[in-house]
């Protein structure tokens, strides 16, 4: 971790001095060094602040759009953010010769909130980033379990039990939208449910419109979500919301035969159709 | 709190409140060619028109089962015979992801169905119509997204 924090930096240092980027997006220091913050560097004296850590899970992707088109952006990337990425070039969100992209293996990455190791059997299915330009660190092994192991669970109950924990689960959001703001893929301006015609959902809590909002945000995140897991990690009431979308993504991994964010080549699921898909996929 | 209400909501004489949205060139055609030619079939499903099944939105089905459907069904065009060619290929995959996503939810997966219905088969659109509402009238009422009002038709 320690040399890899060490080579960001460098980089972050070198792109912003030769004036290859305008801004880097990485880790900084936060008010203590469990709680790193997303940083955004545009000068030399910035990059120094830089800082790597098990703690820094935040999906940098996030703010590539804050930036307007032709922006020069580096960025460092993890597993899943790298994933992240190439879902917004998919979409063609983002140019990728406006990116520089700093790939970081990621293994052994931990909750700040829990302190517990985020590995294949919670999130992060990806070690490796899948495109980046230059590698910080060497790489390392892809997990050997599947990312969808830790559904098995959700999937062997009934429809009355997964709805009873459903319920009980999105019934405590306080529709904080800290979910939509955490992901990456969540940069509709505005968002459905801040749309006041037609009103898809209340503006307050209630079982009800938390439903409408979440099972639609599903909906939107499908073939999309690159299972980074930072809605869970931003929830203050701590809703695992990631089992709900690593069961779209494996449904749509299983229907159409495509995992989100793997290859710039693929089209995303969801825009795209095949005359021989099966109607069975209905059923 | 909700569901208890939605609980004690009789079952006996249960009229189920189905929706059904139909594709403008196919299947609400079809359900047209069901009434022109006089085939009875039950009168519990509300017919919503759409340019194209791809114009169906998933929003739409959850609101609909948060405001109390029963059951929705989504008719469309044959695959290979969307009026504008690729429409239902589209909306086979977002209907698929929709139905997988209620299902995850909770909701019984039955509930929401999708069928390709051209303009020529009447007797099939009242056909399916017949056997989905006994499906859901089997059902029973769908208490666990529908909201806490009332929802007796």
């Amino acid at each position: 971790m320690k040399r890899i924090e060490t080579r960001l930096r460098e980089e972050a240092r070198r792109l912003l001095e030769t004036g290859e980027v305008e801004v880097v997006l990485a880790y900084g220091r936060g008010y203590d060094d469990r709680h790193p913050m997303p940083c955004a560097a545009k000068t030399v004296a910035d990059a120094e602040r830089i800082v790597f850590n098990e703690y820094c899970t935040h999906n940098m992707a996030r703010y590539l759009l804050d930036y307007p088109p032709g922006t020069r952006i580096a960025i460092a990337v993890k597993g899943c953010d790298s994933r992240a990425v190439v879902v917004l070039l998919q979409e063609e969100k983002v140019r990728r010769e406006d990116l520089v992209i700093l790939g970081i293996p990621a293994v052994g990455m931990k909750d700040p909130r829990t302190g517990r190791i985020i590995d294949a059997s919670t999130t992060c299915g990806t070690t490796n980033p899948v495109l980046y330009d230059i590698l910080l660190g060497e790489k390392a092994a892809e997990p050997d379990t599947s990312p969808y192991d830790v559904l098995e669970e959700l999937e062997g109950m009934d429809g009355a039990d997964r709805w009873a924990f459903w319920e009980r689960e999105l019934s405590r959001c306080i529709r904080c939208y800290a979910c939509r703001q955490a992901c990456p893929m969540c940069y509709c301006d505005p968002c459905f449910v801040d749309q006041a015609e037609p009103r898809w959902a209340d503006k307050s809590p209630s079982l009800e419109s938390n439903l409408m909002f979440h099972l639609t945000r599903f909906y939107h995140l499908a073939g999309r979500c690159v299972d980074c897991g930072e809605c869970s990690r931003a929830c203050p009431m701590e809703i695992p919301l990631y089992l709900f979308h690593k069961k779209v993504a494996r449904e749509c991994e299983e229907m159409f035969g495509q995992a989100a964010g793997m290859s710039v080549d693929d089209k995303p699921v969801m825009l795209d159709f095949r005359v021989e898909d099966a109607d069975e996929i209905l059923l | 709190m909700v569901a208890e209400r939605n609980e004690e909501k009789h079952t006996v004489g249960f009229e189920p409140r189905i929706l059904g949205i139909a594709c403008n060139w196919c299947t609400y055609t079809g359900a047209d060619l069901a009434g022109t030619t006089r085939v009875q079939y039950p009168h519990n499903i509300r017919v919503a028109r759409v340019m194209c099944s791809s114009r169906i939105n998933p929003s739409f089905i959850f609101r609909a089962f948060e405001l109390g459907a029963d059951g929705i069904l989504v008719g469309g065009c044959h695959p290979g015979d969307c009026h504008y060619s690729t429409g239902n290929y589209y909306a086979r995959r977002k209907l698929a992801v929709t139905k997988k996503i209620l299902e995850f939810a909770g909701l019984e997966p039955e509930r929401f169905r999708v069928e390709w219905i051209s303009a020529s088969e009447g007797n099939r659109y009242a056909e399916i119509v017949r056997e989905f509402t006994e499906e859901i009238r089997a059902l029973g009422p769908q208490t666990r997204l529908a909201m806490g009002r009332d929802t007796e038709g």
